[in-house]
């Protein structure tokens, strides 16, 4: 039941969204009518014949009250079986320039031709040709001993078995060149062609079967391979000559057409997603299995009454059911399979009407049937759209495993990103508790002891000013850091701006101002790798310089720039630069102190690049803060 | 002492005197913070060792402002500060911090203080940072300013102390943290918001206000708002 659970799956376009449900119908009605019409001028395109200069219609029959005419071609509706003889005639050449050949184009049951009173053709011995629903035409060359100049006499005898009405096509008796290419044609068309069909039902059937076989909740499938495979055994099983001993295999291949066509019906209705009882099961497929029963059992006339009575209502029930299923559901459903299913179930109706009434003799001159063919065409269009609907479950399901193959790859890259993240948050809590501790330790005891010193030191009046400058000086640095300690996430501007103000409270009784000046918008640029010795490095190198300028510098300002630029290989870099208004080195020979080594080294650390400018207007201290900062120290 | 201080107009002061009660168990820098505060013009002082010597002085007198030490003899500034933010609304209190660390910075202003002085303060800075106080005017560090930020940022932690309630901070109060965090003046941060420059100290003490978790019935009223208790 599940194929028929999701028959608008892989495959199937849906038409609903585009289309409102009157307009859908009107439209599919005229679709169908297109497709009776289409059907109807197809079956009437006039089939291959011979030119009509060597047909010969003109016939006798004899009969118990003497010789009738009749004129070919004709049907003889009677009792069966019979014999029915026919006298024709056809004038040949005086010179016979090639060989002569006579072509019965349609006979039903078998006929003997003869030639001036010698048999040169029996159908019967094609077993192909004893099959009334196959349109067979037979042809045979005339030996040049047999052929008179002039007129020559033709005899037929036409064996009529039933359960058909005899019928004798227009003959054809002409050189065999001329009669030949018809022949091919109607070999090609109900011969060849049917036994093509029927292969490719047969390996549908093989493919579907096997797919129900490893998918057997997919009944469906194992429905329809059953009905194809049974088709091509009654394609592929030829009747023995009537009369036969056989009658059993015999009415097995008649029977096989009323199982065939309940066996699409039930498929009909699993495809489509109705229930189905196991008591409609068995009513459905019940008139086939008694014909076949009838046939291994019974005798041959037993099985034409059976075929005729039960058969026949069988087919037309089963086709009729299959006709409104399908129309229900495509009016219903409006997707692409179910107007599929419905056009097949029209042109096979269509067919069938067509077959009736050529048998109920509304169509004199006709015994072409069609719907075999049809069928059989059908069948293996469904079984096609069948396979390529599941190929494209099949891709679906190959996209569905390349897609949940991704998403479990995303997933696992998540955790990994956020288990990364989890163990960074660790860290930083583990150095924020760390801190917290230590900020404590300091606080409680080394601050305290550091904050009385100034106070006692400040008592004491300028004598004690250089012992409290010293004090401010480790309580500075305690300040510096227990802040290069907190995380500030690689944004080198908040340890800067907690240094800012220690700075400017540290200037403000020197009288020199602070100023701040940043050279682009975003300041410096994040660095995750940042740790808090390199910002211990870096702040120190900047108190250094502010050191110096303090104490030699005689500068009223100092101004820290900060921005970020593009190097050459286009990334992110930050600069800083420290500058004072003083009088540079100008006094000094050499500006070789040990500061300035302490602030090279410093840098050097870091990966930082230093440089220093001393001018008469002041000194200037450029720091080019590195792509990446070092993971571990360039001095250790 | 701050950037705050750098910025600020000293000329703005209060007419009369300001009283000062500074409780503080280290003698030498009480004595030389009341020096200080006592040397300058305008300012009377009245001093405390203890919290039991505060509170007696505290029930005489209502002080203009509450200069207190956390550490204390007799028990924690922290309850000096709340018992006193409930009593007498008048009084601004600032607590002394040795390192100026958020920890006992930021505990002090969820109970109600509204800035900080760091005991090593240089005189003239001490002065000028009180009475910016009393003039409306909270001084803040970038370090604080960094930790309030981070904590309005990042989702509530029960388990890390102090708690701060950071829930009812506006996008604007953010901004200008942040500003104060990488450093940058007021001037600087007025013309980047858009702001005029004298509301932002203004703006500070309304974020200090904010963060503070004074009573009982606040703290729960606050739990139900952000969702913590459900009613």
């Amino acid at each position: 039941m599940s194929a028929g659970a999701q028959p608008t799956g892989a495959g199937a376009t849906s038409l609903s969204a585009r289309w409102p449900r009157s307009r859908f119908a009107l439209l599919h009605l005229s679709l169908q009518a297109t497709f009776v019409v289409l059907c109807l001028f197809a079956i009437n395109v006039s089939l291959p014949t011979p030119d009509r200069s060597h047909a010969v219609q003109e016939a006798t029959v004899a009969g118990p009250n003497g010789a009738a005419p009749v004129r070919l071609p004709t049907t003889f509706p009677g009792p069966t079986p019979r014999l029915i003889n026919l006298a024709l005639s056809f004038t040949a050449p005086e010179k016979l320039t090639e060989e002569w050949s006579v072509m019965t184009p349609r006979f039903t049951n078998a006929a003997q031709i003869l030639v001036n009173g010698v048999v040169v053709l029996d159908t019967r011995r094609k077993a192909s040709n004893n099959r009334p629903d196959r349109n067979a035409a037979d042809i045979a060359v005339i030996p040049a001993q047999l052929l008179r100049p002039g007129v020559n006499e033709l005899g037929v005898r036409l064996h009529v078995w039933g359960p058909l009405s005899g019928f004798l096509d227009t003959l054809y008796v002409g050189p065999d060149s001329a009669l030949r290419d018809a022949y091919d044609w109607r070999v090609l068309l109900f011969s060849t062609l049917p036994v093509v069909f029927s292969s490719w039902q047969v390996i549908l059937a093989m493919v579907l079967g096997i797919m129900w076989f490893k998918r057997r909740q997919e009944t469906a499938y194992g429905v329809l391979a059953a009905a194809m495979a049974l088709g091509a055994l009654h394609t592929f099983l030829i009747p023995p000559e009537q009369p036969s001993w056989l009658a059993g295999v015999r009415a097995a291949a008649i029977g096989s057409a009323p199982l065939e066509s309940s066996l699409v019906l039930v498929f009909c209705m699993l495809f489509l997603g109705r229930r189905l009882t196991p008591l409609f099961t068995v009513l459905a497929l019940a008139p086939g299995a008694i014909i076949v029963i009838t046939g291994l059992a019974g005798g041959p006339e037993m099985v034409r009454l059976a075929f005729v009575w039960l058969g026949l209502p069988a087919i037309a029930l089963s086709l009729g059911g299959v006709v409104w299923l399908t129309h229900a559901a495509a009016l219903s459903r409006r997707d692409l399979i179910s107007v599929l299913l419905a056009s097949a179930a029209t042109v096979l109706m269509t067919c069938l009407i067509r077959d009736v009434l050529t048998i109920v003799g509304a169509l004199p001159d006709q015994r072409i049937f069609v719907t075999r063919m049809a069928y059989a065409a059908m069948m293996t269009m469904i079984g096609a759209c069948l396979t390529w609907r599941f190929a494209s479950a099949l891709n679906e399901v190959d996209s569905f495993a390349g897609r949940l193959v991704t998403q479990v790859r995303e997933a696992e890259d998540k955790l990994r990103a956020s288990f990364a993240r989890e163990e960074q948050r660790k860290h930083a809590a583990a150095l924020a508790s760390e801190r917290t501790r230590l900020t404590r330790d300091l606080h409680d005891g080394l601050g305290g002891q550091l904050v009385s010193i100034v106070a006692l030191a400040e008592r004491n009046g300028a004598h004690g000013a250089q012992i409290g400058e010293a004090a401010r000086s480790a309580l500075r640095d305690l300040r510096l850091v227990i802040d290069a300690m907190d995380d500030i996430d690689g944004d080198l501007m908040l340890a800067l701006g907690a240094w800012r103000e220690r700075t400017a409270a540290r200037l403000r009784p020197h009288d020199i101002r602070l100023d701040w000046r940043p050279l682009s918008p975003g300041g410096l640029p994040v660095h995750q790798e940042l740790r808090p010795w390199h910002v211990i490095q870096l702040l120190r190198l900047l108190d250094e310089a502010v050191t110096n300028t303090v104490k030699h510098a005689n500068a009223s300002s100092i101004t820290v720039s900060f921005g970020s630029f593009r190097d050459q290989g286009g990334a992110a870099r930050g600069r800083i630069i420290i500058a004072d208004d003083g009088h540079g080195f100008s006094g000094q020979a050499t500006p070789q102190g040990r500061g300035l080594d302490n602030m090279r080294r410093r840098a050097a650390r870091c990966g930082v690049a230093y440089s220093l400018d001393s001018e008469p207007d002041g000194v200037r201290i450029t720091l080019d803060l590195p792509e990446r900062f070092p993971e571990t120290d360039n001095a250790a | 002492m701050t950037a705050a201080a750098a910025d600020m107009d000293s000329s703005v002061g209060p007419s009369g005197a300001i009283m000062v009660l500074l409780v503080e168990d280290d003698a030498p820098t009480r004595e030389r913070l009341r020096d200080v505060l006592a040397g300058e013009p305008g300012f009377t002082v009245r001093e405390a060792g203890t919290l039991a010597e505060a509170r007696a002085v505290l029930g005489q007198t209502a002080p203009d402002v509450l200069l207190t030490d956390l550490q204390l003899p007799d028990g924690h500034g922290v309850d000096l500060i709340r018992e006193t933010r409930a009593r007498l609304p008048g009084t601004e209190i600032m607590v002394i911090s040795i390192l100026g660390d958020e920890e006992s910075v930021i505990a002090a202003i969820s109970v109600g203080a509204t800035g900080y002085l760091l005991k090593d303060a240089f005189p003239t800075d001490i002065a000028a940072t009180v009475r910016d106080l009393v003039a409306g005017h909270s001084p803040i560090s970038a370090s604080i300013a960094r930790f309030i930020v981070r904590r309005a940022q990042r989702e509530p932690d029960a388990a890390v102390r102090p708690q701060l309630n950071t829930a009812r901070l506006t996008p604007r109060e953010i901004d200008i943290l942040w500003g104060i965090a990488k450093g940058f003046s007021y001037a600087d941060i007025a013309a980047h918001l858009g702001l005029s420059r004298q509301t932002v100290p203004g703006h500070i003490k309304s974020i200090y206000r904010k963060l503070e978790v004074n009573t009982r019935g606040e703290a729960v009223f606050e739990a139900v708002q952000q969702g913590l208790i459900k009613l």
